[in-house]
């Protein structure tokens, strides 16, 4: 369960840069909840994933995962219940280690880095089945470093590092949106099936209006740093893209981000 | 061995030259895995190394002088690396500072702490008890028998580190230096892995010149300088000879990488040019190794060496991304049907 209570984040705070990222933002996910969230750009989207990470302090509100106020909490620290998967497909693994090596680390996610083997036996034949869920090969290519591997192998990965061991809430931060379409449609799937496999909570941010529908059990619509609009599951099944993006109009004044794309 | 031969003096001294540099380069070895988890491992080029070297040697020579057994003096001298490179670290972590500043700033104030331990720039320790001893008393240092003791020591100091960075910790250490927002969102103490990994160096390097000063006997306030330009060409030089496929191949490379450049600053030193009557002396040292390490970092991207590299990589990779990449688009294409 994640539950942010009226969070605030300013930028550049009593300058003439200042900018107000959130306003005031309230939102819950129950334990399972699937909630991609669309917006304008700047509407503080990616700023709302990053309090969520503990990579921003908000300056006013609470962040709370499982009732435990992790507000305060460092970001490497909070990491064992909040994980991750970044736009930049080059962000979410170490391009010089290996796909085992890279696996590993994620494995130990929330554990101590202690003197024991990074990897062991029992945790390649692990990693093997696991990377076997992704269809793309790459459980007989292990030892390969990562930096070999393309945009999608990549992302795909950063993905299963994020989710094969279960997060309490799951972040998404326009994952899909650097790849070209075949592959998008591959994490976008793939995603679908980690949160289905284990029932993660899950903050999706896209720019896509179709994948805002198609993934997921509820919609939130940001703007200007707050939540302006949101769509339940039944609400959601029904709306076809071209409504969502006249329902988003409505909500924000008109304004479309011009990487809002409204099919695939 | 073959002095009785008239016309083998020359022989004799190659011989002598090639056996001292191998020592050197050994020992320095250890110097140079410590500036390959900071360099390379760390993505950190720190600059601590010049005086955490020679507090390592003046606390191993203060100690060793005041009778203490070389082994507990060598081992404190590692503790002294130890808070060296922790200070640099701190600096760096928690006050925010660039890393080639931090490492200058513990370097110069060093220099004044490493002055305060010997109480005088140059401490001879020349009858005192030191761990080079054993093999002194049995007349085995300068022969094949010490090389091959300090080619044994340099291993193991290898094989310490390879473990070490398979390890959980190896590995969260090598995240942070190769992707330091990937290795926090996987919950890596990442600034606490910055100042572990360069106390560990510091701490090598330390080790490094406690030996040093036992196996010249003498410690001195400038016996490091310039060390950061040997460690990093042994690192360079190492990992352009062997590559660095691996941690072990990288590792390895790193200590024959430190052989090598003591062999070549050796040879450089009995180089005679007759005609202008030129000869190197030992001053010109550190402008060698400077040269030295520039052509280390520029060869490399010289044109024709360059193609040549490529074209072998170049067939390498091309097999395996094929292969790679028939294997993808045959998965894409079946994605696409779900």
């Amino acid at each position: 369960m994640l539950e942010l209570t009226d969070i605030s984040k300013v930028f550049f705070p009593h300058t003439v840069n200042e900018r107000r990222a959130l306003d005031g933002v309230s939102v819950r996910l129950a334990s399972g909840d699937f909630a991609t969230v669309i917006g304008s750009n700047g509407a503080g989207k990616s700023t709302l994933l990053n309090v969520v990470a503990g990579r921003y302090t908000p300056e006013k509100g609470t962040v709370a995962i499982d009732d435990h106020d992790v507000t305060a909490m460092a970001e490497h620290r909070r990491a064992a219940m909040v994980s991750r998967v970044f736009q930049d497909p080059m962000a979410g693994t170490a391009p010089h280690l290996t796909i085992e090596e890279n696996l590993a680390i994620a494995y130990q996610r929330g554990r101590s880095h202690g003197l024991g083997r990074g990897i062991t036996r029992a945790k390649r034949e692990f990693f093997r089945t696991e990377l076997t869920t992704l269809e793309l090969g790459l459980e007989n290519r292990l030892g390969a470093k990562v930096g070999m591997l393309s945009g999608g192998q990549r992302q795909a990965l950063s993905l299963l590092m994020a989710t094969f061991v279960e997060p309490r809430v799951l972040l998404l931060d326009e994952h899909t949106a650097a790849l070209d379409p075949t592959r998008s449609a591959l994490i976008s799937r793939l995603t679908a099936e980690a949160v289905e496999r284990h029932r993660l909570t899950t903050l999706m941010v896209t720019h896509n209006m179709q994948q805002a529908l198609d993934l997921g059990n509820r919609l939130l619509v940001m703007h200007e740093g707050n939540i302006v609009l949101e769509v339940d599951a039944a609400a959601k099944q029904a709306m076809t893209a071209d409504q969502l993006l006249d329902q988003f109009r409505r909500a924000t004044g008109g304004e479309v981000s011009d990487r809002t794309l409204l099919t695939e | 061995m073959l002095s009785w031969l008239p016309g083998f003096e020359g022989f004799i001294t190659f011989e002598a030259n090639t056996v001292s540099a191998l020592e050197l380069g050994l020992i320095f070895g250890v110097m140079a895995l410590g500036v390959y988890l900071t360099f390379r491992i760390l993505d950190f080029p720190d600059l601590t190394v010049d005086g955490s070297f020679t507090t390592g040697g003046a606390v191993a020579g203060i100690l060793i002088v005041h009778g203490v057994n070389p082994w507990v003096a060598t081992l404190l001298a590692l503790v002294a690396g130890l808070a060296a490179g922790t200070i640099t670290g701190l600096l760096h972590t928690v006050g925010k500072i660039n890393p080639l500043l931090a490492g200058i700033l513990t370097q110069i104030a060093l220099y004044s702490i490493n002055l305060r331990i010997m109480g005088k720039a140059n401490l001879p320790m020349l009858r005192e008890v030191t761990i080079f001893d054993p093999m002194r008393n049995l007349g085995l240092l300068g022969t094949w028998a010490s090389v091959l003791v300090l080619a044994v020591v340099a291993a193991l100091f290898t094989a310490l580190i390879v473990w070490l960075l398979g390890t959980n910790f190896g590995l969260a250490l090598r995240a942070t230096g190769d992707n330091e927002p990937m290795a926090r969102s996987q919950g890596v103490a990442t600034n606490r892995m910055k100042v572990i990994g360069l106390a560990l160096s510091n701490g090598l390097v330390a080790v490094c010149g406690a030996t040093m000063a036992q196996y010249q006997g003498f410690a001195d306030i400038g016996m490091g300088i310039g060390l950061i330009v040997a460690g990093l060409a042994s690192v360079i030089l190492g990992q352009a000879l062997l590559g660095r496929r691996s941690v072990v191949i990288a590792a390895t490379a790193v200590v024959v990488g430190s052989v090598v450049y003591r062999a070549v600053l050796q040879a450089a030193l009995s180089l005679e040019i007759p005609v202008i009557n030129f000869k190197f002396e030992a001053n010109d040292m550190k402008l060698i190794s400077a040269v030295l390490v520039i052509l280390a970092l520029l060869l490399p991207r010289w044109t024709p060496i360059r193609r040549m590299r490529s074209r072998r990589r170049e067939k390498r990779e091309e097999q395996a991304q094929a292969a790679l990449r028939a294997e993808e688009e045959g998965r894409l294409s079946r994605a696409g049907a779900h």
